[in-house]
């Protein structure tokens, strides 16, 4: 590690290097960390903290005093928006590392000691695989009382799978190479092997997975939220799609419009991000 | 196998369309109507929705019913001679029926016509009580008649029920005479008679069919089934039936009907039509489209369709009005309310309450969430019934103004949370549709203002039910239809012994109220009654035990060829009343 500062870059100094060059890749990363401020701002109450509040008349159309229209209430819908975009991002956040954690731990344990163990933890993710997320948080809401940490809870719960196969799939290949060979023979044990071996070499794959799983909770907070399963008493933008369900019969769209886009454009960026970082950071895809 | 089945649909569709508008030949008149949902069967004990107790209500008919043209609502004789005798102690009814009167012909009865007698009522109404028949109306008469219970019971443990063993509570003292004993009072009990739960058949036919009776049906009332069988489709078709006693249109009626010229047909023989089509459909905008092409006579309009066809929430588009079709609106007898937990102490403060009602602006609601058409509601029992007072305002009502707002603030810092300090949050329940939900925002909203912090909460239905019964609840928002037109059907959901799982879910327990309901719930209809009640809607509206919303109201379009529709609460029997101007229809026809 030390003698990197000779000439030769490092892996994540490649793949920021080539992520970079990408200008769709760029640009969606630029979207997303926009949509990080625009959460961590409202979660902070200087942006949109008073969307509760009745600004014009019922139903007004979007024009330039007000953007993006009014709901029944006549409340911004640009607020309620960027106020759901507090409760995507966090959703997205919080499931992401919370099926990161597990995913990790039980694919590496897994796929590095084998045997028994192994056999236990993938009987044990191929049944939890199969209760449908809706299923458990119907569950977890009976214990927690409906709300935003049963959403983090059934999301964060039911998707580390894919990622602990992958995961578990890595260190099976990756635990008998030379390397770990040689951190064996100079003494280094199962934890030290595990974690600062092996996982530095698989880590891209966690990268990857989070970023396609972030958008993978924040669509399914939408439809929780539009089942009325989700965030309870404020704004998501499920409950808003929800709401339009009977505007649109008025004719009123903006409250549909906006938060579909505001959904689409960061669920699109997360997409074309995570592709772009699969190919930065993917060793076999180098040199493409 | 899908493909077919697809392109086999769509066939069909094509060809029914053209056929329903080509020119009908049939010279008699004929009435279309749809419903919105499937029709469980024709047997009166099972009929306890309002899809098949209207059904059951065409060819089945009852001692007594609603008159077509009177507001209130007002019961009169229908198979009965007239109104019966109540003895003095309001426990005995005798009741003279019609002579002459004739079931339809059917097999079971051979050849001869088959008269109806008081008999049949005695066998009608035991077998609502038949343990082994599960009939769906048995609550009802649960404990009202003398001696019904425990012959239920009795044959509860054995195989088969003997209609022969007398019950003294019902029993036919002759042929055309019919005796009710009641085990308590229960002046409501007339009511009972006009719901199709207890209306007549015959125990021939019963027998005769066995499971099937439910498919056959066979009563005295004005249309019967065609071809003699009702079979699950989307369409049920009746035809006048020609045996029907000679039963009249009303000549008297409310003024406001007389102005309106529905008194023009009295006198003539019911019914007025020679067939009767009735099209379950079971989607609001194919029911909607339906109606606009003339194949159905009258609809309830679709929520969602409400904005375009009442642009200004008061008259009928232009494009409407030119085709001929009317809107009628009618109060419905109901109330909206946000009811309170009255188990938890918080609640017991009447200042806290009264703040709460005087917070919420209920104009504003009206507005939002009832196209403004709504009626306000200043107590519980709903305009339309004795026990309404006209013109009463209750002084906890509140319509937004800043005075009122003041007023709440004041009278929720004498409840000792000034500002809402103090106060815990109060969580709101409501079912998950996007309504509820948005009536509970609104309900969360009108309480921040004046300090008070609310989270509203969705259930599935059950699930809210579920909260309500147990008791696990602080505040939810839910509404209540009358079963009959009389205000003890509402007074009642705050009579403390009512207490959930009683139909009183908010548990508010009031011994004065308790004592005056109780007294008047066993009451001969009376003026005495109905100062009672009054007395009884008066302290609901300034105890504040709920916060009331409102009565809602029905909008109904009918075609311009339609005669003699208007809307009811308690339409089971309407359609021997409507006729249709032939020349009219074929005229406006062209129009749409």
């Amino acid at each position: 590690m030390k003698n990197e500062a000779q000439k030769s870059k490092s892996l994540w100094y490649h793949a920021w290097e080539s992520l970079v060059s990408d200008k769709m890749a760029v640009t969606c990363l630029i979207i997303v960390l926009a949509y990080f401020l625009l959460a961590i701002l409202s979660s902070l109450g200087l942006v949109a903290s008073d969307y509760a509040k009745e600004i014009g008349p019922s139903y007004a159309p979007p024009s330039s005093e007000y953007l993006f229209g009014l709901d029944i209430f006549g409340r911004s819908v640009l607020a309620k928006t960027i106020k759901g975009t507090e409760v995507a991002m966090s959703v997205g956040l919080v499931t992401g590392i919370i099926s990161m954690i597990i995913g990790v731990f039980l694919g590496a344990v897994a796929g590095y000691f084998g045997g028994k163990i192994d056999e236990v933890i993938v009987w044990f993710y191929t049944t939890f695989n199969s209760i449908p997320y809706i299923m458990l948080l119907v569950a977890i809401t009976f214990i927690l009382g409906k709300g935003i940490l049963a959403v983090y809870l059934a999301l964060g719960l039911t998707s580390w799978v894919g990622l602990c196969r992958l995961i578990r799939g890595e260190f099976i290949r990756h635990k008998d190479r030379e390397y770990v060979q040689a951190a064996a023979a100079i003494g280094g044990g199962d934890f030290r092997k595990i974690f600062k071996h092996i996982l530095p070499n698989v880590l891209h794959i966690v990268i990857i997975n989070f970023s396609l799983q972030f958008q993978v909770a924040i669509k399914s907070e939408v439809i929780l939220s539009y089942l009325g399963l989700g965030v309870q008493g404020r704004p998501s933008w499920g409950t808003m799609i929800n709401d339009a369900k009977l505007e649109l019969a008025r004719g009123n769209w903006w409250q549909l419009a906006a938060a579909t886009a505001a959904m689409m454009v960061v669920v699109l960026a997360f997409n074309i991000l995570g592709d772009a970082l699969r190919d930065a950071l993917d060793p076999k895809l180098k040199g493409k | 196998m899908k493909f077919t089945c697809i392109g086999l649909c769509l066939i069909a569709i094509f060809v029914t369309f053209p056929s329903c508008t080509k020119k009908d030949n049939f010279k008699g008149l004929s009435l279309n109507l749809a419903v919105s949902s499937q029709v469980k069967g024709m047997d009166p004990i099972y009929a306890n929705d309002r899809y098949s107790s209207n059904e059951v209500a065409r060819v089945y008919e009852g001692l007594l019913e609603y008159h077509y043209l009177a507001r209130p609502y007002k019961l009169v004789p229908n198979l009965a001679e007239s109104m019966p005798t109540v003895s003095n102690d309001g426990l005995t009814y005798t009741f003279k029926i019609k002579k002459g009167v004739m079931f339809q012909k059917n097999e079971a009865f051979g050849s001869e016509p088959r008269e109806l007698i008081a008999e049949d009522f005695v066998y009608s109404i035991k077998r609502l009580a038949d343990p082994k028949l599960q009939g769906l109306g048995w609550w009802l008469l649960d404990g009202k008649l003398v001696g019904l219970n425990d012959w239920r019971k009795k044959y509860s443990e054995l195989p088969k029920a003997d209609y022969s063993e007398a019950v003294d509570g019902i029993r036919a003292i002759d042929r055309y005479t019919l005796q009710f004993k009641l085990a308590k009072p229960f002046p409501q009990f007339l009511y009972a008679l006009a719901m199709p739960f207890t209306f007549a058949v015959a125990r021939e036919v019963v027998e005769k069919y066995g499971k099937e009776f439910l498919n056959h049906p066979v009563g005295t009332g004005p249309f019967a089934i065609k071809d003699g069988v009702f079979k699950q489709t989307k369409k049920i078709k009746y035809v006048k039936n020609l045996g029907f006693r000679k039963k009249k249109y009303p000549c008297d009626g409310s003024e406001k009907f007389k102005k309106e010229g529905l008194l023009e047909d009295c006198g003539k023989l019911l019914p007025l039509v020679d067939r009767l089509t009735v099209n379950i459909i079971e989607e609001d905008q194919p029911r909607w489209l339906n109606f606009q092409k003339g194949k159905v006579d009258f609809i309830a309009i679709p929520k969602d369709n409400f904005d375009t066809v009442i642009p200004d929430a008061k008259n009928l588009a232009p494009d409407y009005a030119q085709k001929g079709i009317k809107l009628i609106r009618s109060p419905s007898i109901d109330v909206t309310y946000t009811a309170f937990n009255h188990d938890l102490k918080l609640f017991r403060n009447v200042k806290l309450r009264r703040a709460m009602s005087l917070a919420y602006d209920i104009d504003t609601a009206n507005k939002l969430f009832s196209n403004n058409q709504a009626l306000p509601a200043q107590s519980v029992v709903p305009p339309g019934i004795s026990g309404h007072i006209e013109g009463y305002v209750n002084p906890y009502r509140a319509t937004g103004r800043p005075e009122q707002i003041a007023k709440a603030k004041e009278l929720l810092a004498q409840a000792g949370y000034p500002e809402g300090k103090g106060l815990e949050e109060i969580t709101y329940d409501c079912p998950n549709a996007t309504v509820s939900r948005l009536t509970g925002e609104y309900f969360k909203k009108q309480m921040a203002q004046i300090g008070i912090r609310v989270k509203v909460q969705q259930n599935p239905w059950p699930e809210l039910q579920k909260k309500i019964t147990t008791r696990n609840i602080m505040a939810y928002g839910i509404a209540w239809s009358a079963d009959y037109p009389d205000a003890e059907n509402f007074l009642q959901l705050l009579y403390g012994p009512n207490r959930s799982p009683g139909a009183n879910g908010s548990g508010y327990n009031n011994p004065e109220f308790n004592t005056l309901f109780k007294k008047a719930a066993v009451m001969q209809d009376s003026l005495e009654r109905t100062a009672l009640y009054e007395k009884l809607n008066r302290i609901a509206a300034e105890e504040v035990p709920w916060v009331f919303g409102v009565h809602r109201q029905n909008f109904v379009l009918r075609h311009s060829w339609l005669k003699n529709f208007t809307n009811s609460d308690f339409d089971a029997g309407m359609a021997q009343y409507l006729s249709v101007n032939k020349a009219k229809k074929e005229e406006m026809l062209k129009k749409l």
